[in-house]
């Protein structure tokens, strides 16, 4: 059950980016939250997920989310999330987190907002 | 005992080594020396071994062979043992009643065999400090008993006069003596670093084991403290028939169903998932029960009550907790249905008239993450014949061995198919539906359920 997802580390400038490919579900957050985690480790404060290639997002998905966005507002950083497919979106819509969550069409959009804020 | 032939006197030395590997064998398992290799120094655990490896020393002196009036013995062994893996004292000590008893024997070695014996004891004891208060370990120890056997033979040769008849002697015993000690030693050290290694595995896989049995006690705990708050039966609610189910995935999330009698023969339902898994996600749902109930309790819209409710989560929710939670609230009286959906998987309502199921959306945001949320209610009339399914993700994410889930569509599938009985019958189709579905695949999720249909 965790074999397909596929997450992937890359840095712009500043922002660190996460590229999580596949399902999150019960069985692959933890390895996304270890990723993340490290990133946060090592003083990573803007922090980009990228979610265009992700086909299934889970309960578990969303907590792993929520706990980085919890852990950067701590500490002054910043998390936007660049989502395209429309059934993620209708996750996110339904748990309400697009109210909490910035969200991007793209990549670049993403990239940009951090520049200019929320 | 003299000897005619080396092949004699072999077969004599293989006789002995016999008998030590039984000696070593027993004294290696006694109390006394599994205490020394943890570290542990007693007065009666360092007297016992004096005396066994004393004895030792005796029984190499009485079992030696005689050469020209000298003996090819193991009298060494007993004290060089001792020292290498319990110390100076117990090699000293074993050194002292060799030496001692082969010094009584008197003789034309006595001087330099009883000097070499407590030599023996304590040049291994030495070796054992300098290794850092432990056995040298197998190669270091055969040196030793080679090194020490050579320092017997040479001190023979300085201290017995006339030095042609030491040096007979000598000739006579010295390849024996060098051949069984260290092969006596070897035996012992072989026995010792099996003993240690087997102690390492057996400690290695006690903490294993004590660390799963910890697991399992948590496990255990998580899934007694969710199987509590559930209710153990559900309350009869007038007018409508209703059921619930709740199985617990093995590593139990916090999946939970209620309904709360409210006052003017009112009926609150509930069906919640709580993200996380184990103790904490058991214990967020005891609260989270608990604050809903609460909250219901008191007299108020069912928008207030998850609203204040939410609000005393929020402030509660550590580490990313949050929970989806459904909660309606139904008049019997004018079957009216009013419902809050805080980011929970949409329950399904089927009409009377039949067509496909409405789904109940959410009116918002998942609980535990904005206190200040605001949330929504929607209002349906109820018809008599019409069925609600309420069900948490559990259900439709349960997957089949290619990795598919269920999903909604199964799910509708089978409620359609028997949607006129009775709603526990109801939920053992699905459960049976999931369960042929999943195969061997193993339960991530909880999963949930409860029917709810107008009489």
């Amino acid at each position: 059950m965790s074999g397909h997802v596929e997450i992937l580390e890359r840095r712009a400038g500043a922002v660190d980016i996460i590229v999580v490919k596949g399902r999150l579900d019960a069985g692959s957050s933890e390895k996304a939250e270890e990723h993340i985690n490290k990133v946060l480790d090592a003083g990573g404060r803007s922090l980009l997920v990228n979610l265009c290639d992700l086909d299934y997002i889970s309960s578990s998905g969303l907590r792993v989310l929520l706990v980085a966005l919890k852990r950067l507002k701590k500490d002054g950083g910043a998390l936007r999330i660049a989502c395209a497919q429309p059934q993620i979106l209708e996750v996110f819509t339904m748990a309400g987190f697009h109210r909490i969550f910035s969200l991007s069409p793209d990549e670049a959009a993403a990239l940009a907002g951090f520049s200019t804020g929320p | 005992m003299a000897f005619e032939t080396f092949g004699d006197m072999f077969f004599v030395l293989l006789q002995m080594i016999c008998v030590i590997v039984v000696i070593a064998y027993l004294i290696t398992r006694t109390a006394s020396f599994t205490q020394v290799l943890d570290g542990i120094v007693t007065w009666k655990g360092q007297a016992t071994l004096i005396l066994l490896f004393g004895a030792l020393s005796i029984y190499g002196t009485e079992s030696g062979i005689t050469i020209l009036g000298a003996t090819a013995n193991v009298r060494d062994l007993g004290p060089m043992v001792g020292g290498l893996a319990c110390g100076p004292v117990v090699g000293l000590g074993a050194g002292l009643i060799g030496a001692a008893y082969r010094f009584s024997l008197g003789g034309f070695t006595a001087v330099p065999c009883a000097t070499a014996t407590i030599l023996a004891g304590l040049v291994g004891g030495a070796i054992f400090l300098a290794a850092g208060r432990k056995f040298i370990g197998m190669h270091g120890a055969v040196l030793f008993a080679v090194g020490m056997e050579v320092f017997h033979m040479g001190i023979t040769l300085v201290l017995c006069r006339p030095f042609e008849q030491a040096l007979g002697v000598v000739e006579g015993v010295a390849f024996p003596m060098i051949i069984a000690n260290a092969t006596g030693v070897f035996i012992f050290a072989f026995l010792i670093g099996n003993l240690i290694v087997e102690r390492q595995t057996k400690a290695e896989r006690d903490s294993y084991l004590s660390e799963l049995e910890r697991k399992k006690a948590e496990l255990h705990i998580a899934h007694d403290i969710q199987m509590s708050f559930l209710p153990e039966r559900l309350p009869e609610v007038p007018g409508f028939e209703l059921a619930a189910l709740s199985v617990p995935a093995k590593e139990v999330g916090g999946d939970f169903y209620d309904a709360i009698p409210l006052p003017g023969n009112r009926t609150a339902f509930v069906i919640a998932d709580v993200s996380g898994k184990g103790v904490p996600a058991a214990l967020f749902m005891a609260l989270s029960r608990t604050v809903l109930r609460a909250n219901a309790l008191v007299p108020r819209s069912a928008r207030e009550a998850v609203s204040e409710a939410n609000m005393l989560i929020a402030e509660d929710a550590k580490s990313g907790m949050f929970v989806t939670l459904f909660y309606a609230v139904v008049d019997p009286a004018t079957k009216m249905f009013t419902y809050v959906n805080a980011g929970h998987n949409p329950p399904l309502l089927f009409r009377s008239g039949g067509g496909g199921p409405a789904e109940l959306k959410g009116t918002g945001i998942i609980l535990g993450v904005m206190p200040e949320a605001d949330y929504r209610e929607e209002t349906l009339n109820l018809e008599s014949g019409d069925l609600i399914l309420f069900y948490t993700d559990g259900v439709t994410e349960a997957i089949n061995p290619d990795e598919e889930q269920f999903g909604e569509k199964r799910l509708i599938e089978t409620v359609t198919g028997c949607r006129n009985l009775p709603p526990a019958e109801i939920i053992g189709r699905i459960r049976d539906a999931v369960t042929e579905f999943s195969g061997d695949e193993p339960q991530f999720d909880d999963l949930t359920l409860m029917v709810l249909r107008v009489a």
